[in-house]
């Protein structure tokens, strides 16, 4: 009954679920994201994900389920097991790292070329953007071939996931741009 | 095609295709199930995998409860073929709660005096997936809530129809042999398929879960990793074994008795006959490994051979069969050894029928023992005499099951650097050859008395002979050259049975155990004396010492014809026990013998036999009238 009235009083307020998936290589940033968007102001040291991390982050309105799923090559083939379902995928990428570039390129494209991905919404975060030598936000496009994606929704947001800038900025895009209704 | 498709764009809106090809296989224009279709959306979902199972369940289940009881009775056919052919991603699915609550949604809460064609299917299909997969699946724990709404349906008063074991035994784990690759894959499927699940349902525990087995599918927790070449090994051992036991059974086979059809010696041959390409292609599949190609394929001649003689005594041609080369099952295998050996069986030996019939008897046993022992991760090398090439490090010291006896480490022999090639490469090996001691990490098999690999040369007086062709090599052949005197003879089955205490002296006449002579190998015990009556008849293995083999019987003492005969049976956890397929489930009336159970008993120590406990449980339908019966199996009497 609580959880009617609940749902009742959500649909008129307006709050919306959605679920994110966040991926990227390993040493992106991704725990780090998640963590400074869970705990705002507290600094965050993070290893290497063996498994996968969710928190939910309730930002303007929208509570935001967000799965972050651990980057290194041993546990990328397990990323399509978390793609049914998911509104949102933040891709991460260390814009510091040249070298890994086109290894970032391809597995984005495998992850947004998934039937289950096809509706996902994709934010794109160009992290360590303190660390000298970093691509700027336009470079990562470019690198990452965004511009060739037919029918998405994309959006690259630079941030510092160690200071916290720019990532609100990325959960704001996703917000406003969130159509489809979340599914059971 | 236009028929189907009468609903056009908009009924289909928003289907993903898995979805669109659920309704497709049920539409209501066809009169009755289409198999083709069904068995593409099978195909479908196999081909999908991820989502596609748990859309496939629900879609179907969704059509189960349509009004038109045609559409239903098209989605439970299409049901039944999506859980036999998509295995446990789909099983997965169909035990889910919310599967089968929809699945049961439109039962009355009493149940009607005559179940419709839909409720009985569904009644029908719930009994058959508790009968079969809830039983014999790999992954049974992760079905238990079919088995909770049998209950559930049970206790609310339902009946459920009686199934044909044979219709729903494709449901059961097939007995074929499986490649390593093949069993890997397998695992990696259903892991797949059960993340996949964890991460759906969400809930914290599930979450947990999932995280761990997240590590273990990416390989960072090895520690219940199974290791599938040993497994594989383990298999085609299997097989190995089976092949013994039809060379047995056709060695004591008389001429004149005719083979029945469907009789134990035709389900061995089959079993081995369809062995017969997988190891062809476990050959190819270990191309790399030539040494463990050679094993094979000197197990597959063997086999051959031996399904040869079983074709030739079945035609009543037991000359035929008897020239057949006898050297079987990675004992004398290989051609040039065969050669001689067969030589050695028809020339050289002074008395040839009770010989041959020893070395017969003798050979399988140690090719058999040595394979096994390899296999559980055992060396049996303590004995290699120290003029061996012991060079480098002794045993690795992860596998303290190395030397059940203090033997001084000299008599190790350097490890092989490749633990894997030893796996199988020691499949057949019929001699001591220096093995390393191999660490397979899982296996808790307690350490097996080593001697067999020692005595396995002598127990062929022509071991010396063979070993002087095809492993000149070989460090063993003095050690043979001075036993023989005291193996000759040891052709009887107590004789494995003395081996244990051989192990570490070199004195093999000496230890004879007592127990061998104070109960007999072989004794028959009435198990139940009802209208049904059981007979188990025990014997110790000939050729495994370790091994009881008891066959039962089973015969019908009334009037009426007793079915649906299951018989279960339970050991204490120390042993292990196999049974073979049940002969039949039918016994007609007063019948003898009408139904037979093979089991083997693994792990029970000479003299030990008669303090094995056993229970037994048995049901079956007579008159009408189900009846279940159980209760110990009273000592069998054996060393």
């Amino acid at each position: 009954m609580g959880g009617q009235v609940s749902k009742i009083m959500g649909k008129i307020f307006g709050t919306k679920e959605m679920r994110i998936l966040m991926l990227g290589l390993d040493a992106a940033g991704k725990t780090t994201i998640l963590y400074k968007l869970k705990l705002t102001n507290q600094d965050v040291t993070t290893i290497p994900t063996v498994g996968f991390n969710v928190e939910s982050v309730t930002y303007k309105n929208v509570k935001f389920n967000v799965w972050d799923v651990g980057g290194q090559d041993k546990i990328r083939p397990l990323w399509r097991h978390y793609y049914s379902g998911t509104q949102g995928l933040i891709f991460v990428v260390d814009s510091s790292d040249t070298t890994r570039m086109e290894e970032a390129r391809s597995e984005l494209h495998k992850i947004i070329n998934d039937r289950e991905m096809k509706d996902a919404l994709l934010l794109v975060f160009a992290n360590k953007q303190d660390i000298n030598g970093h691509l700027s936000p336009e470079e990562v496009i470019n690198a990452l071939q965004l511009t060739q994606l037919k029918d998405k929704l994309w959006y690259v947001a630079p941030s510092v996931a160690t200071e916290g800038t720019g990532i609100f900025e990325g959960l704001a895009w996703l917000s406003n741009n969130v159509k489809t209704p979340p599914q059971k | 095609m236009a028929a189907r498709d009468r609903f056009g764009a908009f009924a289909d809106l928003g289907l993903t295709p898995v979805q669109r090809a659920v309704r497709h296989a049920c539409d209501i224009s066809q009169y009755e199930p289409n198999l083709a279709l069904n068995l593409e959306v099978a195909d479908l979902i196999n081909s999908k995998k991820g989502n596609a199972p748990r859309e496939a369940a629900f879609e179907i289940v969704y059509l189960i409860n349509s009004r038109n009881q045609n559409v239903s009775l098209l989605a439970l056919a299409l049901l039944d073929i999506c859980v036999k052919n998509c295995g446990y991603p789909f099983h997965l699915q169909i035990s889910t709660k919310e599967f089968l609550n929809e699945l049961v949604r439109r039962f009355p809460e009493r149940p009607p005096m005559r179940p419709s064609r839909v409720q009985h299917r569904i009644l029908e299909s719930i009994e058959e997936w508790r009968q079969t997969i809830c039983q014999t699946s790999r992954y049974k724990e992760d079905l238990g809530h079919i088995r909770d709404m049998h209950r559930l349906l049970l206790y609310k008063g339902y009946m459920f129809p009686e199934i044909r074991a044979d219709d729903a035994a494709v449901l059961n784990p097939s007995d074929n042999l499986r490649s390593a690759e093949e069993m890997e894959e397998e695992e990696r499927e259903a892991q797949s398929a059960k993340l996949q699940e964890l991460i759906r349902r969400g809930t914290p525990a599930d979450l947990q879960e999932a995280n761990r087995l997240m590590k273990v599918m990416a390989g960072y927790d090895n520690r219940h990793k199974t290791d599938y070449r040993a497994k594989a090994a383990e298999e085609v051992a299997k097989v190995q074994q089976k092949a013994k036991i039809l060379e047995e059974m056709l060695e004591s086979h008389k001429p004149g008795d005719p083979i029945a059809e469907g009789d134990v010696f035709e389900e061995l041959a089959n079993a081995l006959i369809s062995a017969h390409p997988k190891i062809q292609k476990m050959c190819e599949e270990e191309s790399d490994d030539a040494e463990a190609v050679r094993k094979l394929l000197e197990i597959n001649d063997s086999i051959h051979r031996t399904i040869e003689r079983y074709r030739l005594v079945k035609k009543g041609d037991v000359d035929g069969a008897a020239r057949i080369p006898k050297g079987t099952l990675g004992t004398t295998t290989g051609v040039s050894k065969n050669a001689n050996n067969e030589l050695s069986l028809i020339d050289f030996d002074p008395e040839p029928s009770p010989s041959a019939g020893g070395s017969q008897q003798a050979m399988p046993a140690q090719g058999g023992n040595s394979l096994e022992n390899d296999l559980l991760g055992l060396s049996m090398d303590d004995q290699v005499p120290s003029g061996g090439i012991s060079l480098g490090p002794t045993i690795p010291p992860t596998n303290p099951l190395n030397q059940p006896s203090p033997a001084p480490p000299v008599q190790q022999v350097p490890v092989s650097s490749k633990p894997n090639y030893d796996i199988l490469s020691s499949l057949s090996s019929p001699q001591p050859t220096p093995q390393a001691p191999l660490s397979i990490p899982g296996f808790s098999q307690p350490p097996q008395p080593p001697p067999q690999q020692q005595q396995a040369p002598a127990a062929d007086p022509f071991a010396s002979l063979i070993s002087g062709s095809s492993r000149g090599s070989s460090p063993f052949s003095p050690t043979v050259g001075q036993t023989p005197p005291a193996m000759t003879r040891s052709g009887t089955p107590a004789r494995p049975a003395a081996q244990p205490k051989e192990e570490d002296e070199w004195d093999f006449t000496s230890s004879l155990p007592e127990s061998s002579s104070t109960l007999p190998s072989t004794n028959k015990v009435a198990v139940l004396d009802s209208s049904l009556r059981i007979e188990f008849v025990a014997r110790r293995h000939p050729s495994h010492p370790r091994l009881i083999h008891i066959v039962g019987s089973f015969s019908n003492r009334t009037n009426q014809p007793i079915q649906e005969l299951h018989f279960q049976v339970a050991v204490e956890k120390a042993y292990r026990l196999q049974l073979r397929p049940q002969s039949g489930r039918e016994i007609s009336a007063l019948q003898q013998n009408g139904v037979q159970q093979e089991m083997l008993v693994d792990g029970v120590e000479s003299g030990q036999g008669s303090s094995v406990k056993m229970r037994f449980r048995v049901s079956y339908v007579a008159g009408g009238q189900r009846k279940e019966e159980q209760g110990m199996v009273p000592p069998l009497g054996i060393s």
